[in-house]
């Protein structure tokens, strides 16, 4: 997956080797996870976040549509948002009807 | 000045390096025994010594892969598994073909076959992680 680690890299001055070193894998891994090409262990993901200071989240970028997100959640984003959706007048979204005069 | 061998493939290389000298000498030993002294039964375990020192071999690979990092093994888990089919689908396919016709062939090509296509695997495989 898409990620920033080869610009927190380079903001440190190391290389990819440098990097290998400190995370405890091989130059390789760094290059594949620098491409996207691998995606790292839960440990080593967070062996990541920790050299770096920042969640995991801040430094790999998912393709969001792709993670399944559960069925509840999904249940209950949807009832949220026929509930909550009034407009300014205070009319519900989904009984408001456009009606169209002609003029006279 | 910085290698471009990592240190676990040097302790390997070190390792197996070894085991294959012990190897080739014991092979010409047991060769050379078995032709020219050994008559009796022992010339079977006589025939097996270079087993040993392969073992060491078998030895220095496994440890070699326990070294690996998750990417590394990854890789090594496709190789094998794309050298375990070939293997499989090769020499049955030979042995279909021997019995209407073709030689015979000796077990000694088997492993053979398989450290070919375990490294074709393995250069399929790595290029899966390049850029």
């Amino acid at each position: 997956m898409k990620n920033h680690l080869k610009s927190l890299r380079a903001a440190h001055g190391w290389s990819q080797a440098d990097l290998a070193t400190r995370l405890g894998v091989s130059r390789q891994t760094v290059n594949a996870l620098e491409v996207g090409k691998y995606d790292p262990s839960l440990p080593l993901a967070f062996a990541i976040a920790r050299l770096f200071g920042q969640p995991i989240e801040a430094i790999f970028e998912p393709n969001l549509s792709a993670v399944p997100l559960a069925v509840e959640q999904l249940q209950q984003r949807t009832q949220e948002e026929d509930v909550g959706a009034k407009d300014a007048a205070g009319t519900h979204r989904l009984a408001k009807v456009r009606v169209h005069q002609p003029a006279r | 000045m910085k290698t471009r061998i990592d240190e676990p493939t040097q302790s390997y290389l070190r390792e197996f390096g070894a085991a294959m000298i012990a190897y080739i000498v014991v092979l010409f030993l047991s060769i050379w025994a078995i032709t020219t002294h050994v008559r009796s039964s022992w010339r079977y375990p006589v025939a097996l010594l270079p087993m040993i020192p392969a073992a060491f071999a078998l030895v220095a690979i496994v440890r070699h892969l326990g070294r690996l990092d998750e990417l590394q093994r990854r890789i090594q888990f496709e190789a094998l598994a794309f050298a375990f089919g070939g293997t499989a689908l090769v020499t049955f396919g030979y042995g279909f073909v021997e019995n209407v016709g073709f030689p015979h062939l000796s077990w000694f090509w088997v492993w053979p076959l398989m450290a070919l296509l375990w490294a074709l695997g393995l250069v399929l495989a790595n290029r899966r992680y390049r850029a």
